[in-house]
């Protein structure tokens, strides 16, 4: 009977969908798949989804079935039928009033028992994290470590994290599909967001994704969350509280002074303090950490391609010299914007902090990768790389395509060759 | 004590209108015409819309796409949710509350027919002022929704957003001068023996609609009011940086945007309760409960906004109370479900087109509605909010809900409007090929958003695992637009040739379909008596409104209002007039931040020029003596 044959192809159907979703939570083909239950977080909001899942499920095969049905039962065939001029029953009415409502309960209850165990105050020996939006990157401070970053955070399997979240400008959102829900930022408040990654979880690389509308490059407000072990994490942190160290040195445990840093080092001491006062005690050095390049997941790897016509001298990029753009960077606009600790000069917080930029894996926000080609690119015209960006148009002779002005050498624009030197600078910050 | 202030005399040289050629429809007053002024031009936008979604489709088919800038991309999303809500979907409605309200019950035009062309007007150029932009790159681009502080001039300016703060209020005149006419019409100007429960189910949707239109609007009214002061006046409602709360936008925001949503879909809603039992030959399966259940879904609308705001930080209280009343929307709109199925069981269904849309309605609003309750529960919509999972859920609603109900509606009534049938071979590959072009479309979002795709983003990396579900979508579009051409093609052949209708082509039970088709322009001859809810069913052939004539396709001649004598209302220019001062007064905003002094002239100019309008309107009698 075709009407059978219906059925059974749509139940199959259904069925099949179902399965997807069961696909999608498990299988790596989906990196941002909500579905895990790698936190205390998302394991308990993954088990009110999978009773709406079922629930949903229920109605869904129940209500198109019935439908199906009295389409293929009532529908006119050669002549039409006489029909009885029903208007009503009052027992179905009361019936199909109760069967939401019943439903209803059942997915009532586990929904608010979880909005108030994960709305609860994080545990008081949480690791303390304040995210702070920006159009359009992410800072990211550990305040009890000493620790300012961007773009890249670091969390310890095993550990309950406490994000305090705060924007500086508009409206954005904390999202990290793989590892529970989002949270917005929101201006002139703090909003609190706490999950404990599970200890038995891969060390990994994750993806983060503004979710809240924030202009032009909100697409582009990307960042990485690194999953590692405790021991990964302390030596991580211990490396990112100091200052870099340059030019690079052999192993000195030159704590306070910064390596290399031959200004004044009464200068010296309070610009390390800024992220690192508490780094002080001289602990056994622990080797430095961060997560290898070679062990990046596909998923990480930024794909976005490059604006048309914006080109670089890639010969020019191995004469760079990090010695010279130290003092470049030192003296030019960047220094308006960005921090690096170790460096006097540097010590604006408009920007994201490049102490140890070096050791990120992306630029712009997860936009690019951390190579040499994309860092002198970004140099040279971060408004054409990624829409809106804040960061001027800094090459000679480019086209900023906001202001529609062309910048010069008088107008402190940098050459290639100069570019090349500042990346070289930025690269040795490790 | 008996001093009689006599009547200003009126003028007798009305003539009969004419009704047709260009002033014909710049001066009508006919609630019919206005009607079909809203249809046509609701459609031009919905064919706008959907190109604007195309475009965003076009850049989204693969990963990184080049076909659209990011600054392109925010304006076209924008643009894409703002037309078709405010300049698509709700004027559809219009459309039909303009030409069936006053059918349905009765009556001779709607109770303000020259405030009804103004409430037309209006939409039209408010819809013109809103749209113009996009063909210039400088459309608004903060989003249907308009977040601030992300809609303040700090973060946003530009013109752009200028326009959006403008455009929504005059369309918000428009929205409120038709809800209270339609509120103040169906109060008053329903037949004799029409009471409220024997009122056709689609006047009772649209009924509490107009009550939704009227408390939400000022809501989103004042929203707008405080953004257009900060931009242009400097205030400091929005202002982050004199420590405005964010969250006050969101709040006004939502308040009106969720009974919006209810403003979107009744109207749909009461049009497949009129096709469900037409086709099926059986009445309306329990309609005081659908009627309570509308109103309960009107009301409980009010009260759910923040279930649009669970990640912003409300608490736990907050987020569990908007929860909970949430689902409890469920459960009126299960029960209305529940009950189209049963006016079909045992019924004599007939798929025409029509009846298509409508039982696809049932279907598809259904998953729209399951999803729905999957994000009403805040862990879950923690995952889901700002993910395609939502774009999927509302298009779910609002493309196979409210566009379907729409479409049913309109393959329903066009031979009541045009006098013609729409073709049926055409409405078949109308019918499908949307059907499959949108669960193509929409479907798949379910799982880009589950799996990780975030909303309102113009590019996404490759080796994310959502390559497949974008392209569906974007194949999906394509279907949508041949669908859609196959509906705009069938709609223009039907109106120049489709087989002539009867005055009831489908044996329906409501009194518009006891009046020749198209209407006369007084709609019924005498007033009917109303003794029953479906009284061309229950009492056949004894409801008699025309006894002086009968339809003209037997080859009779209708007679006119003048001749029957019924007193009808003047054609007037003067609603267009006032429309357009004030849309000059408010275009002269747009000027303040370039040239203060022009700005003030165009704004003074505006409104000298609506008031004067206005004034003529009030002085000048709506129909002649009688």
């Amino acid at each position: 009977m075709a009407f059978m044959f219906r059925r059974r192809a749509w139940m199959s159907t259904t069925l099949l969908v179902a399965l997807a979703v069961l696909a999608g939570a498990c299988s790596t083909d989906y990196p941002n798949s909500t579905f895990n239950h790698t936190t205390d977080f998302n394991a308990a909001n993954d088990a009110v989804w999978d009773r709406l899942l079922f629930w949903g499920t229920i109605v869904f095969v129940g209500v198109e079935a019935a439908l199906l049905y009295v389409i293929l039962r009532f529908r006119r065939g050669s002549a039409a039928r006489e029909t009885k001029p029903v208007h009503g029953d009052t027992k179905l009415e009361i019936l199909w009033t109760a069967i939401p409502a019943v439903i209803l309960v059942f997915i009532a209850i586990p929904t608010v028992r979880t909005i108030f165990m994960t709305q609860a105050k994080a545990a008081p020996d949480a690791l303390q994290v304040e995210v702070v939006g920006h159009q359009w990157w992410w800072e990211f401070r550990y305040p009890e470590l000493g620790i300012t970053t961007a773009n890249e955070l670091y969390l310890p399997k095993g550990r309950t994290v406490n994000f305090a979240l705060t924007t500086v400008d508009v409206l954005h959102s904390f999202w990290i599909p793989q590892l529970g829900g989002k949270r917005d930022l929101i201006t002139n408040k703090t909003n609190y967001l706490w999950f404990t990654p599970n200890a038995d979880i891969a060390t990994d690389a994750l993806n983060g994704f503004c979710a809240e509308y924030c202009g032009s490059s909100h697409a582009n407000m990307k960042f990485r969350v690194y999953t590692v072990e405790p021991a990964e994490f302390e030596r991580w942190a211990a490396h990112q509280a100091r200052p870099a160290v340059f030019p690079v040195a052999p192993a000195v445990p030159a704590v306070p002074s910064g390596a290399g840093v031959t200004l004044q080092t009464a200068s010296t001491a309070p610009a390390a303090s800024d992220s690192s006062a508490p780094a002080a005690p001289v602990a056994p050095q622990l080797e430095p950490y961060w997560f290898p390049k070679e062990q990046l997941p596909s998923h990480v790897i930024p794909t976005t391609k490059l604006p048309v016509g914006l080109t670089f001298d890639e010969s020019a990029l191995a004469a760079g010299d990090p010695e010279r753009g130290r003092e470049l960077y030192s003296r030019s606009s960047c220094i308006g914007c960005h921090a690096i600790a170790g460096n006097p000069m540097s010590m604006s917080k408009v920007g994201p902090n490049l102490t140890h930029v070096a050791t990120r894996h992306t630029i712009a926000s997860g936009l690019y990768q951390n190579d040499a080609k994309h860092l002198a690119l970004w140099i040279k015209n971060a408004p054409a790389m990624k829409p809106g960006s804040l960061m001027p148009t800094l090459g000679v002779g480019e086209k900023d395509p906001v202001r529609k002005t062309v910048m010069s050498a008088a107008m402190g624009g940098l050459t290639d060759a100069q570019i090349a030197d500042i990346v070289a600078y930025l690269q040795a910050l490790k | 004590m008996a001093t009689i202030v006599a009547a200003p005399p009126y003028s007798s040289t009305a003539t009969e209108s004419a009704n047709t050629g260009l002033m014909s429809w710049l001066t009508t007053v006919d609630h019919k015409r206005i009607g079909v002024l809203y249809l046509i031009t609701a459609l031009v936008f919905f064919v706008i819309g959907g190109l604007e979604a195309f475009l965003i489709r076009a850049q989204l088919a693969v990963p990184n796409g080049t076909v659209l800038s990011a600054d392109m991309y925010n304006q076209l999303f924008t643009m894409h949710g703002t037309t078709m809500v405010f300049l698509a979907i709700m004027p559809l409605s219009a459309a039909f509350f303009n030409f069936l309200i006053p059918l349905q019950i009765g009556a001779r035009d709607v109770a303000f027919p020259r405030l009804n062309a103004f409430s037309y007007w209006i939409y039209l150029l408010g819809g013109i002022f809103i749209t113009v932009p996009i063909f210039f790159a400088v459309a608004p681009d903060g989003g249907w929704f308009g977040y601030a502080p992300l809609s303040t001039k700090q973060f946003s300016p530009q013109i752009n957003m200028d326009f959006w703060v403008l455009g929504l209020q005059i369309l918000g005149i428009s929205s409120l001068a038709a809800a209270f006419n339609f509120i103040t019409t169906i109060i008053n100007m329903r037949a004799p023996g029409m009471h409220l429960m024997r009122m056709p189910i689609f006047t009772w949707m649209s009924f509490v609609v107009q009550f939704l239109v009227a408390l939400a609007f000022p809501v989103i009214t004042i929203a707008l009011v405080f953004l257009q002061f900060d931009r242009f006046f400097g205030t400091n409602f929005y202002a982050i940086g004199a420590g405005a709360d964010p969250l006050l936008w969101q709040h006004l925001f939502w308040v009106f945007g969720h009974p919006e949503v209810y403003i979107l879909i009744l109207p749909a809603f009461g049009l497949v309760s009129e096709v469900l039992p037409t086709f099926s030959k059986k009445p309306l399966f329990g309609y005081p409960v659908m009627v309570y259940s509308g109103i309960l879904i009107g009301f409980l609308g009010f009260g759910v906004w923040a279930h649009h705001m669970f990640a912003v930080g409300m608490g736990p209280i907050a987020d569990a109370v908007f929860s909970l009343t949430t689902m409890l929307i469920a459960i009126p709109t299960g029960v209305k479900i529940f009950n189209w199925m049963a006016t079909m069981w045992d019924g004599d269904l007939r798929f025409n087109t029509s009846m298509k849309f409508g039982v696809a309605l049932v279907g598809m609003f259904t998953i729209g509605g399951i999803s729905g309750v999957m994000h009403s529960s805040p862990p879950a919509d923690l995952q889901q909010t700002d993910t395609y999972f939502i774009v999927a859920h509302f298009h779910y609603v609002l493309f196979g809900g409210s566009m379907f109900g729409l479409f049913a509606g309109l393959y329903y009534y066009f031979p009541k409007i045009s006098g013609r049938f729409m073709s049926e071979s055409l409405g078949n590959w109308h019918f499908w090929l949307t059907f499959l072009g949108m669960n193509l479309t929409f479907f798949p979002m379910h799982f880009s958003g589950l799996l990780g795709m975030p909303r309102r983003t113009y590019q996404y990396d490759a080796g994310q695992g959502l390559e497949l579900f974008n392209l569906l979508s974007t194949i999906g579009t394509l279907v949508l637009m041949l669908g859609t051409l196959f509906g705009l093609i069938n709609l223009w052949k039907s109106w120049k040739s489709g087989e002539r209708a009867s005055s009831n082509p489908w044996g329906a039970p409501t009194i518009e379909w006891a009046i020749p088709s198209p209407p006369p322009e007084h709609n019924f001859d005498t007033l009917p008596q109303i003794t029953s809810r479906y009284p061309l069913w229950d009492l056949k052939g004894a409801v008699v409104t025309h006894p002086t004539t009968v339809a003209d396709e037997a080859g009779r001649v209708q007679k006119t209002a003048k001749q029957l004598g019924i007193p009808m209302p003047n054609p007037s220019i003067l609603p267009l007039v006032t429309a357009v001062g004030v849309i000059v007064m408010f275009s002269g905003m747009l000027f303040t931040g370039s040239n203060m002094k022009l700005a003030v002239a165009i704004m003074i100019g505006g409104a000298v020029w609506w008031i004067a309008g206005l004034y003529n309107w009030l002085l000048t009698p709506l129909e002649d003596a009688h």
